[in-house]
């Protein structure tokens, strides 16, 4: 186990920056995930740090030791990859055992007693004999966790793990995961593109967006202080939805000023420098509802389209050219063309630059907002 | 699949496959039925077919030179199959790990497949002939005395290398395609476990792409057996004293410079039987040991 720095590291293809200058430091012991699109980085961040690829520039630092120029086999890291990687002529118990007896580090005996020990707590005992073509998916991607388990590295790798596994099993596995991490709290660095794998997962999240870092923070922060635009859309299903409004002082307060509503905004850190100017108004669809009757906070909006989700109704809002969703409670009596009336839950408010799509404001009390962090990025 | 019929129409279908059944029949079923036939006659352009029964068999199995030949024959399939497979294997690893130049690589090394066989036996012929040969010279600086037209090991050395180096660029291709399919997940995880670069290829890579390997083996015993006959007819016609006498070549002789036709016909059906066999060991070796999935 070890702690692991990245320092400006980044990584060019052809002309292409796939990676730009990402500066990183996870503590020993962490469950990091790591969260983008398609095409952000996140995979090659983490092929860098397996030594798979050579950084164009940058630092990358395992304990005390630069192994920015270190030959994947001296990393002494493991690596899971979503297709899994078996060698399919294989047994399983060959697989595990493959790299170790190549290697010429360990012992027969060594080699015996550790593919026991993962066979045990993978579950795998019964299948070690066959071949990765008589495992299902689940299994194969376990005696690929076995793989990785028995060389007992400094730290875990995994590209995209649960991906190839069906939905059902991937909520198994995922949990199981979390479960070995307790249980061997090896530092892991897991690159996905689904945000609930990365949110029920991390002790801390990445978010990575076009090579670089957007924000890193525990799952509920990222939620709840999203630090850029990107990040509060990317987090979230539906995603935030984003209003340009006017900020407005009126007497001591503040609100936001859309075409057909006015939100009064909780004081805050920021306001006072956006006023009068514009500003994306950010709302979380389920920080909406339906009011039983319009008063002076709610608005009015047009349903046009309803999607009944059993636990909650989605609707699909418009007023005036804004298009926005929301998490109604289930069986609201509505259908589409109705108007309803409309509130906002004021203290889950968010504010950003128009132009940069930085937060300049957070309704749920500014207070934790400068908390610092145990990961430590810069962006 | 569907049962459907594609043509309504019999005499259709009969009319459309009738080109490939001519052709067949005429050049390829009706020469085999006639050679086997032969073979039970002692043929001669001149005085007609006379009825042997196996009399021509039995010759051949007292025969001392054609027993030499099928030996001869055999080693030197063998040699072909595994000096080929031996040097393309390790030419295609070469060019599976290197990033620049790929192409140019495996143009230079296709390139000799691409003569024809006759063109290939010539330009060997002036590699290494004896007195005017480009290498000779060079290699005779090595304490080796190059004299292959007298001596017959040399020989059979010569026309091995000259059938190697032919055949080699064929085999490159379908290793280097095959290489290129195994999933690049597979080459990394080796390298994170440390695994060495001749390991990854003979454990990693070679039980992956057998099935080609499979494949390559037949064709190549094949090319051992028939498609080497162009070479020794052009730099040894089958000397000195036999030591490239292979079958082919001496089939070829007896048809067609001692016209025995029936005789020779009996040799090219035991040539047929014999690789027929092989290759049926082949297939049956490559069932057991080939991995094709699964």
């Amino acid at each position: 186990m070890t702690d692991l720095t990245l320092q400006g590291v980044r990584k060019e293809f052809d002309g292409v920056v796939a990676v730009k200058n990402i500066d990183l430091h996870i503590p020993d012991g962490a469950f990091v995930t790591v969260v983008g699109p398609s095409g952000c980085g996140k995979s090659t961040t983490l092929r860098l740090i397996a030594g798979l690829e050579q950084a164009t520039d940058g630092m990358i630092q395992m304990g005390t030791q630069d192994v920015t120029g270190v030959e994947p086999k001296d990393r002494d890291v493991a690596m899971v990859f979503q297709n899994y990687a078996l060698y399919p002529h294989m047994t399983a118990r060959r697989n595990i055992t493959f790299g170790m007896k190549a290697a010429g580090d360990f012992s027969d005996e060594e080699i015996e007693r550790q593919v026991a020990e993962a066979a045990a707590v993978l579950d795998i005992d019964d299948l070690l004999d066959r071949k990765p073509g008589e495992l299902s998916g689940g299994e194969r991607q376990r005696v690929a966790l076995g793989r990785a388990l028995v060389r007992d590295p400094e730290v875990f790798l995994m590209d995209e793990p649960l991906s190839n596994l069906d939905a059902k099993l991937r909520i198994k596995m995922r949990a199981e995961l979390a479960k070995l991490h307790s249980e061997f709290g090896t530092t892991t660095i897991y690159v996905t593109h689904d945000q609930t794998e990365a949110l029920t997962l991390g002790d801390r999240v990445v978010v990575m967006n076009d090579g670089r870092i957007q924000q890193v923070d525990s799952p509920q922060r990222l939620y709840d202080f999203p630090k850029t635009r990107f990040v509060a859309e990317f987090i979230g299903d539906p995603a935030m939805n984003m209003l340009p409004v006017d900020i407005a002082r009126n007497g001591t307060d503040y609100e936001a000023v859309g075409p057909t509503f006015r939100i009064t905004l909780p004081e805050g850190d920021g306001l006072e420098a956006a006023a009068g100017g514009q500003a994306i108004l950010g709302i979380r669809p389920e920080s909406l509802s339906v009011a039983d009757s319009a008063d002076r906070s709610s608005f009015t909006a047009e349903v046009t389209v309803t999607e009944p989700l059993g636990d909650s109704l989605l609707l699909e809002c418009r007023t005036g050219d804004q298009e926005f969703k929301l998490h109604a409670e289930p069986r609201t009596a509505v259908k589409p063309g109705d108007q309803v009336a409309l509130t906002v839950d004021a203290e889950r408010l968010h504010l950003f630059d128009s132009q940069t799509g930085n937060a300049i404001y957070h309704a749920a009390a500014a207070q934790s907002l400068e908390e610092t962090d145990t990961v430590d990025s810069t962006i | 699949m569907s049962t459907r019929e594609v043509f309504t129409d019999r005499l259709q279908a009969g009319v459309l496959l009738l080109p490939t059944m001519v052709v067949s029949l005429l050049f390829l079923y009706y020469p085999t039925v006639r050679a086997v036939g032969l073979s039970f006659y002692r043929a001669s352009l001149a005085r007609g077919d006379v009825f042997v029964g196996l009399e021509n068999y039995r010759r051949l199995a007292s025969s001392p030179e054609y027993l030499r030949s099928l030996l001869v024959s055999v080693l030197f399939a063998a040699c072909v199959v595994v000096g080929v497979m031996a040097v393309a294997l390790c030419v295609s690893f070469l060019i599976h790990e290197i990033d620049v130049g790929k192409g140019v690589y495996l143009v230079a090394v296709i390139w000799p497949y691409a003569l024809p066989p006759a063109v290939a036996g010539l330009v060997f012929l002036f590699i290494a002939h004896p007195n005017i040969g480009i290498f000779t010279s060079y290699i005779e600086t090595l304490g080796v005395d190059v004299n292959w037209f007298s001596n017959g090991p040399q020989a059979f050395v010569v026309v091995l290398i000259a059938a190697v180096w032919k055949q080699v660029g064929y085999n490159v291709i379908f290793m280097t395609a095959a290489l290129g399919n195994v999933p690049e997940s597979l080459t990394e995880t080796a390298e994170l476990d440390g695994v060495s670069r001749t390991q990854r290829l003979l454990r990693v890579y070679v039980p992956i792409i057998s099935p080609t390997l499979v494949f390559l083996v037949i064709m190549n015993t094949i090319y051992g057996f028939f498609g080497t006959f162009a070479m020794i007819d052009l730099m040894t016609k089958g000397g000195p004293a036999g030591a490239t006498n292979i079958l082919i070549y001496d089939l070829y002789r007896t048809a067609f410079q001692f016209y025995e036709f029936g005789f020779a016909s009996a040799k090219s059906v035991v040539l047929f039987v014999a690789v027929g066999l092989l290759m049926y060991g082949q297939f049956r070796l490559s069932d057991r040991y080939a991995y094709y999935g699964g």
